[in-house]
Parts: structure tokens; C-alpha cells; sequence
């Protein structure tokens, strides 16, 4: 036995597995880092303005109510047009499409939008909604975020769908019952759990979108409800803010920031809660 | 008084053959199945015998590139037409699985989906509908006063029992049952060939089993199939005392399978 | 047995009635579901027909040189989108080239070395970096690190650099804390969890039997890694490698706040510049002139080309998998 080989191949082992333990390191340390400033930052901002007054000109101070309201809006409308179409594309890939050329082209397509680059959404709304409509507006952002939504909630919708067996369509069809009974009753309701995940990851997704938002609803300083106007939004306001040089705003950008994150990790979180009890 | 005469024949399969994309898994199978009577099918794993009886509610066409050649005469019309209504068909020919299926519902959901589907009728009726097929399946004592919970949480006994009494609600004609006793619940088992022996009195009933003794239990009529032929037919009695055929006889005695 | 006949024709018949609602029913639903998948299609297909009829303009005047020249003047209206297309390629290989090598470390720690309890949380705490929004990553680029890293490891490494030939160049003055670097170090961090999540997932598809035959041989954890998990894995490993290149080639947010919008291509990674997506979104809601949104259009479609094509080598190769781990059929 080589001892000299072997002593060279323990060292190998040893290096490459601190580096990867240092790997590991990095990553959650990047994460501390953020996570850590976030809060630091965004604490300190927090107050109840934030929810009560209106975003203010540069070196005034006030709040993000009306960025809080774009938001809201834009995304419950993405949420509300999005989730019924994708869902229901997500049920002709799993139920009817399944093994067609159709179905494969279809989630072809829907894989490449659900990692495409957003802004490039921002770009084809302000083509088809923006320049057509000759000003930007809420309906435009609102337009922007369900292209955005309708992609999550056809994957997860497919992928939850595929886990239901077979033997409950079966059962369900042997009763007499024809195929869009089976799918509305028995398999959406077996799913039901995991298509809500995918609805709520869909909303954290577009909780902290800003790219497609920047010509599309683009901004606005007043308390504004109009979705034929601008709009505002808390992404869109953190962004403008932030690319100031007014410390007022960057406290409004931290705090702002917060709120995202708060929102879309409690998001994320419900959502792994709700798959994994799924699982289980 | 039993009149003396022959016995209707309800269904009649003839030279029923099954493909599963190129491979054969029945060949030419005729065999007749006798109105209000109860026909087991028995045979060794692959036999075709779930194969044969997934063709007459023609659930197999859930999936591609199943195909079934032949006639299956229900009350003389051919089930396999193309011009057949296959959603009317199983509302025809129920269906028990091996494995219990209960919807994600409730217990009354569960068995309410079903009469739901064909018929409109007020809230009282359908109540009474429910629990005389909870009666029928021998589950009502057990559920009658948690008929809000989900299916689910029952045991697996009591879920096989529901899916009986979910398909017996509908009021089909014919029965199949895939190896409803699978799950190892003597009770349950009992129970569920108590229940075999009582609906025979109203409807056509068609048992798949792995089991010996429960054939000869509960069946007036067994056909025996071996790599997808059927081998040999005839009253169950017969059958198990004085068979035809020699590898009937070897399965029966337990030489192989 | 007359009557009972007679009960079930008048059962037969009413339900005959209702069958026929229910192909209607079928047949709506049915067409329902498929006008939604191919709605699917349409949007991306209007991704496409919308972007080239936004780009006419640009690509009539510029032609082929858009591509390769990097002049950007607003004000004589001469375009080139050469400086972006550079910075999204150069910020995307260098995150890679940092996200690729940590994110299988990682994927190898939690499959191997991390203790079981561990497993879930650290795995969860990685994969919240994908969840943070990436303007977030943005703002603390902008706000923490840019300023940190100026006045402590940047003069450093510019000072180190200095007397050796190649880095000299690469590694050139002065601090400013943002630039390409910082943007590329930022996107490895945002991109590290997709690679190893992906990396994690196909390490737990290699059979045990595989691993324990290396074993078996005198392995050690380290050469059972790399001889035979991760030559058994490669397409996964690729494969979430693309997806993760996809994601940073079109990354906007993140980017903006850190690159520095510097139309130049420079040699020192420490240089400010820009990439496509940081160019639209800095400039696209107050270009004023056809001819400047046009280009930034073109731009756009080309960044959706170029990550189109990493995506749908990303999907075949995952797909490949799939079927060969007999997942969905």
C-alpha cells in the first residue's frame, strides 16, 4: 500500500470538503449581511407615517401610503386576472393536453417566460398597452404583473396536478361523472392546497418586481386611485429614492425595502408550509 | 318461488380482445354474465382479470393507446360503439377500486357527488338517499354523526366501504369490484362480502379477487383466465370441486400462482 | 321483474337527458382550458411580434452595426449597443464564474457533510436569498457594500495588483465601489441558490448503490463526488446552471443601483458600465425620440433573444433528465 498516495488523496479530501463547508459559509453570510442591514435600516424607519401619509417632495418628510395602495391594487388585479388563466392552462397540461405537441410547446413556452427577464415584460406592455393607450397607467402595471403571474401559476399548477393519482380521477369517472366534473370536483380539490402555494408564490414574486413597472404604471407623488393615471408603487418609489441624494428618501427606501421582504419571505414561507404539509 | 327458467344473461362478452399500446393482454375472451347473479374472476397476477373488468365501464380509455377490439353486449347493445355515451355507461356499470378512493371531501360530499351528477332533488330526499346507501354499505353507524368530516379521515376499511356505498347511491345496474379487500381488515373484509352477498339480490356483480376461498365464498359464477385467455367458466360449485381443465385445478389447489 | 325492468328504462332515459348537457359542459371546459394554454403562447409570441415592431426604427437606421458599435448619444442620435451587450455578458460570466464553483460546494455540503438536523434550515436560509427581491440586493449593493468595499478591500486589491502585468489591467483604479465587480458579485449571490438547489436536487436522483460501490473501493467523500456523483449529475448541474445564466443574464434591478451606467468598455472589472437591462431601465422612461426608444427596444430584444436561447438549452437539458430519473414520463 502506498502510504504517500493515500496520505495525498486524505489531504485532497480534507481541502475539498472545508471549501466546501466555506462554501456554504459564504452563502449564509451574504444572507446574515443583507438580512442584518435590512433590518437595521429598515427598523430604524418604521412609523406609522409610513402607512399614513403620502410619499413627500425631496427634504419634506412622509410616508408611503400611496405607493403602499398602487401596489396593492396592481398586484390584487394581476392576482385576480392571472391565477383563473393559469390555472386553467395549467389544468389543459396536466388533464387533457398531457402527451400532445400542443401541451409540449405550451410548457416549452411557459418555462422560458418564468425565467425571461421582466423588464422585457415592462417593454411588450408598453408596446401593447402603453403607446396604444398614449400615457402610462395603473392598468398598464396591472397588465405588466399578470404577464408575470400567469407562468408561476401554470408550472405549479401542472406539477401539483400531476401529483394527484390517478386512482381518485378514476373512481371519480367511474361514477358517471364526465371529465370537467372530475377535474372540478375531485382533482382541483385534491390540489387544491398546492395550487394555492403556487398563487402565493406568484405574489411574492410580483410583490418586489420593479423592472416591468419602471414604463409601464411609472410613479406617482399624489394619493392617486386612478388606474388610468400613473400610479404608485412601493418597488418603483424604493427604486426612485434610493437613486436619490436626499437622506429622508433613503430612510423611506429602507423602510420600504423592508416591507417587501417582510412580505414576500412570510410569503415564501406560508407556501413551503402549505407543500410540505401537503407532502407529508 | 325461483322460476326454473334460465337465467338472463346481462352481459355478454364476445371474442373480447385488449391491447395496451402493441401488447395483448386479453385474446378472444366470450363469456356471458348473468343478471343479479355474482361472477368472480380469478387468475394469477397478469392474468387479465382487472384488464377485463376495467373494459366494461371502459375506464381504460382514460388513458392513450388502450384499445379494446370485440363486443361487449350490455342488454344487447354493443358498450364498445363508438356511438356509446361512455358517461352514461358508468353511470350504468359502477366501479370499486383495490385501493379505497375517497374524494377530498366530506363523508356526505363524498356520496351526495355522485347522485348529484344525474339527478335534481330537494335536500331531504337526498339526505335520505345517503344514508340508505351509508345503511346498505353497512358504514352508517359508524359515520352518522360525522357526516361533515372529510372522507379521509376515516380508516381504510371504512373508506372502501365508502366508495360501496358511494357507488351503490348512484343506483347502477352492475357492479365491479377490483380486489375490494385488499386492505388486510378482516372485519372490513367480512362486512364487505356480507355486503357482496345482499346487493346480489338487485344488481349484476362482478368480483376481481386474489383469493380463493373469498371466490368460492361469494360468487355463483367463476371464470378462471390465465395469461389473458379465459380458461374455464362455469358455476363457482363446479368449479372448485370438479374443474374441466387442469391448470384450473392447480390454481385452485394452490400448485401455482 | 316487469316493473323493475320499467324503472330502470325511465332511470336509463332521464339520465340519457342529462348526458347530453354533460358533453356541452365537456366540450366548453375542455375548449376553455386549451384557448387558456394557447394564451400561454400568445404572449410569448407577442413578446416577440411586439419587441421587432418596436425595434423597425432602429434596426432600419443602424442595421448590423448596432451590434457591434458602442456608441450611445442621445443627442446625436447615434446607437450602439455594443457597451451593454458587453456588460451583460461580462457581469454574467464573472457571476458565474463565482456562483457555479460555491453553489455545487453548497449543494455537496448539504448532501454530504452537513449534519441531518442542519440540513432543512440551511437549506430553507439558502434558498431565502432567492427569494429576497432583487431590488433589495440593489439597495444594499448601493447603500452597504459599494461604500464599504471602496474604502477597504477595493484600494487594497488595485494596490496588489498593481506590479503584475495582466491584473494590472484588470484590476484598475480608482475605488469606486461600484462598477462591474461589485454588480457581478452581487448577481452570484442572487443566482448561488438556483445552482444549488438544482445541483442539491439531481445529487439526490444519483442511485445510493452507485455511491456505495465508490465506497466500497476505498473512496474517498471527496472522489466519490467528483468521480461519480457529479459526472452522473452533469446535465442537472448544467442544466441549473443555465437557468441560473439565464436569470443573471436578464437580472435589471440588482444591476442598476451598483453598475454605474457608463456607456465605455473598459478593461478593469473595477470600471463602471452598463448592461442591457440597466441601460432600459435607467433610461427608457425619459428617452424622448423614436429612434432612442427604438434602440432600447432593439435591445430588449436582443437581451430576450440571448436568454432564450440559455433557457431552452437550460429546459432541454433538465427535461433529459427528467425522463431519464423516469419523473414524468
Amino acid at each position: 500500500m502506498n502510504r504517500r498516495l493515500y496520505a495525498k488523496r486524505k489531504g485532497f479530501n480534507a481541502l475539498f470538503l472545508t471549501l466546501s463547508v466555506l462554501a456554504a459559509v459564504f452563502g449564509l453570510v451574504w444572507l446574515a449581511l443583507i438580512l442584518g442591514e435590512l433590518c437595521y435600516n429598515g427598523f430604524s424607519s418604521l412609523s406609522v407615517r409610513l402607512f399614513t401619509e403620502m410619499t413627500p417632495t425631496s427634504g419634506a418628510e412622509g410616508g408611503l401610503l400611496n405607493a403602499i395602495v398602487g401596489s396593492l391594487m396592481m398586484s390584487a388585479i394581476a392576482v385576480a386576472a392571472g391565477t383563473p388563466l393559469g390555472l386553467m392552462a395549467g389544468t389543459y397540461l396536466a388533464e387533457y393536453g398531457r402527451h400532445t405537441r400542443l401541451a409540449f410547446l405550451v410548457r416549452f413556452v411557459n418555462d422560458i417566460l418564468l425565467s425571461a427577464p421582466s423588464i422585457v415584460t415592462g417593454l411588450f406592455i408598453y408596446e401593447i398597452v402603453v403607446t396604444k393607450m398614449g400615457h402610462f397607467s395603473g392598468w398598464a402595471g396591472a397588465a405588466a404583473l399578470t404577464v408575470i403571474v400567469i407562468p408561476v401559476v401554470v408550472r405549479t399548477t401542472e406539477n401539483m396536478l400531476l401529483l394527484v393519482p390517478n386512482g381518485l380521477r378514476e373512481a371519480a369517472a367511474a361514477l358517471g361523472a364526465p371529465r370537467s366534473s372530475v377535474i372540478r370536483a375531485v382533482t382541483w380539490r385534491a390540489a387544491r392546497a398546492g395550487i394555492l402555494t403556487g398563487v402565493l408564490l406568484a405574489i411574492a414574486r410580483i410583490s418586489g418586481e420593479t423592472a416591468p413597472l419602471l414604463f409601464t404604471a411609472l410613479n406617482n407623488q399624489f394619493w392617486s386611485t386612478n388606474l388610468n393615471a400613473p400610479i404608485a408603487s412601493l418597488p418603483y418609489v424604493i427604486y426612485y429614492f434610493a437613486m436619490s441624494a436626499d437622506e429622508g428618501w433613503h430612510r423611506l427606501a429602507w423602510a420600504g425595502a423592508l416591507l417587501i421582504t417582510a412580505t414576500v419571505l412570510s410569503l415564501s414561507i406560508i407556501a413551503r408550509i402549505l407543500e410540505s404539509s401537503k407532502r407529508s | 318461488m325461483d322460476a326454473p327458467v334460465q337465467d338472463k344473461v346481462k352481459v355478454d362478452i364476445r371474442n373480447l380482445s385488449f391491447y395496451y399500446g402493441t401488447s395483448q393482454a386479453l385474446k378472444s375472451i366470450t363469456l356471458p354474465l348473468l343478471d343479479r347473479k355474482v361472477t368472480a374472476f380469478i387468475g394469477p397476477s397478469g392474468c387479465g382479470k382487472s384488464t377485463l373488468l376495467r373494459v366494461m365501464n371502459r375506464i381504460y380509455e382514460l388513458y392513450p393507446r388502450q384499445r379494446a377490439e370485440g363486443e361487449v353486449m350490455l342488454d344487447g347493445e354493443n358498450i364498445l360503439d363508438s356511438g356509446q355515451d361512455i358517461n352514461l355507461l358508468r353511470s350504468r356499470v359502477g366501479m370499486v377500486f383495490q385501493k379505497p378512493t375517497p374524494f377530498p371531501m366530506t363523508i356526505y360530499d363524498n356520496i351526495a357527488f355522485g347522485i348529484k351528477l344525474y339527478e335534481r332533488m330537494p335536500r331531504s330526499e337526498l339526505d335520505g338517499r345517503i344514508e340508505v346507501a351509508l345503511q346498505r354499505a353497512a358504514l352508517w353507524g359508524e359515520v352518522k354523526n360525522k357526516l361533515r368530516e372529510s372522507g379521509l379521515s376515516l380508516s381504510g376499511g371504512q373508506q372502501q366501504r365508502l366508495c360501496i356505498a358511494r357507488t351503490v347511491a348512484t343506483k347502477p345496474e352492475i357492479i365491479l369490484l377490483d380486489e375490494p379487500c385488499s386492505a388486510p381488515d378482516p372485519i372490513s373484509t367480512a362486512k364487505i362480502e356480507e355486503l357482496i352477498d345482499e346487493l346480489s339480490n338487485e344488481y349484476t356483480i362482478v368480483i376481481v379477487t386474489h383469493n380463493m376461498q373469498q371466490a368460492s365464498r361469494t360468487s355463483d359464477y367463476t371464470a378462471f383466465m390465465y395469461l389473458g385467455e379465459l380458461v374455464e367458466y362455469g358455476p363457482t360449485e363446479k368449479i372448485f370441486t370438479a374443474p374441466d381443465n387442469k391448470r384450473t385445478e392447480q390454481y385452485i389447489t394452490g400448485r401455482f400462482g | 321483474m316487469n316493473d323493475i325492468a320499467l324503472t330502470e328504462n325511465l332511470v336509463a332515459a332521464g339520465r340519457a337527458h342529462v348526458v347530453r348537457r354533460f358533453g356541452m359542459k365537456d366540450a366548453r371546459f375542455h375548449g376553455l382550458t386549451a384557448a387558456a394554454a394557447l394564451l400561454v403562447i400568445a404572449i410569448f409570441g407577442g413578446v416577440i411580434v411586439s419587441l421587432i415592431i418596436g425595434a423597425l426604427p432602429a434596426i432600419r437606421q443602424f442595421g448590423f452595426s448596432f451590434l457591434y458599435s458602442e456608441a450611445w448619444n442621445p443627442v446625436t442620435e447615434k446607437f450602439g449597443a455594443l457597451a451593454s451587450i458587453y456588460g451583460t455578458l461580462i457581469t454574467s460570466a464573472l457571476a458565474m464564474i463565482i456562483a457555479v464553483p460555491v453553489g455545487i460546494g453548497i449543494a455537496i455540503f448539504l448532501t454530504e457533510i452537513c449534519p441531518r438536523p442542519l440540513r432543512r434550515p440551511i437549506g430553507i436560509a439558502i434558498e431565502l436569498l432567492a427569494g429576497i427581491p432583487s431590488i433589495i440586493y440593489g439597495i444594499w449593493g448601493l447603500f452597504v457594500f459599494a461604500p464599504a468595499f471602496q474604502t477597504t478591500l477595493q484600494p487594497w486589491l488595485i494596490r496588489l495588483a498593481s506590479d503584475i502585468p495582466f491584473l494590472r489591467n484588470v484590476l484598475a483604479g480608482p475605488p469606486y465601489g461600484i462598477g462591474i465587480f461589485t454588480a457581478s458579485l452581487i448577481l452570484s449571490i442572487m443566482i448561488l441558490p438556483f445552482i444549488s438547489a438544482v445541483t442539491r436536487d439531481v445529487f439526490e436522483t444519483v442511485p445510493p448503490m452507485l455511491k456505495e460501490a465508490a465506497y466500497g473501493l476505498g473512496c474517498t467523500t471527496w472522489e466519490v463526488m467528483w468521480r461519480v456523483v457529479l459526472p452522473f449529475a452533469r446535465s442537472g448541474v448544467v442544466g441549473g446552471a443555465m437557468l441560473a445564466l439565464g436569470r443573471a443574464l436578464g437580472e435589471t434591478m440588482a444591476v442598476t443601483f451598483v453598475i454605474g451606467n457608463a456607456h465605455h468598455i473598459q478593461s478593469s472589472i473595477f470600471a463602471p458600465g452598463t448592461t442591457i437591462s440597466a441601460t432600459i431601465a435607467n433610461e427608457f422612461s425619459e428617452a424622448v425620440g423614436d429612434l432612442y426608444i427604438s434602440s432600447l427596444i432593439e435591445m430588449g430584444l436582443i437581451l430576450f433573444f440571448i436568454t432564450f436561447v440559455v433557457l431552452a438549452a437550460a429546459q432541454l437539458m433538465l427535461r433529459a433528465l427528467e425522463r431519464r430519473a423516469g419523473g414524468l414520463s
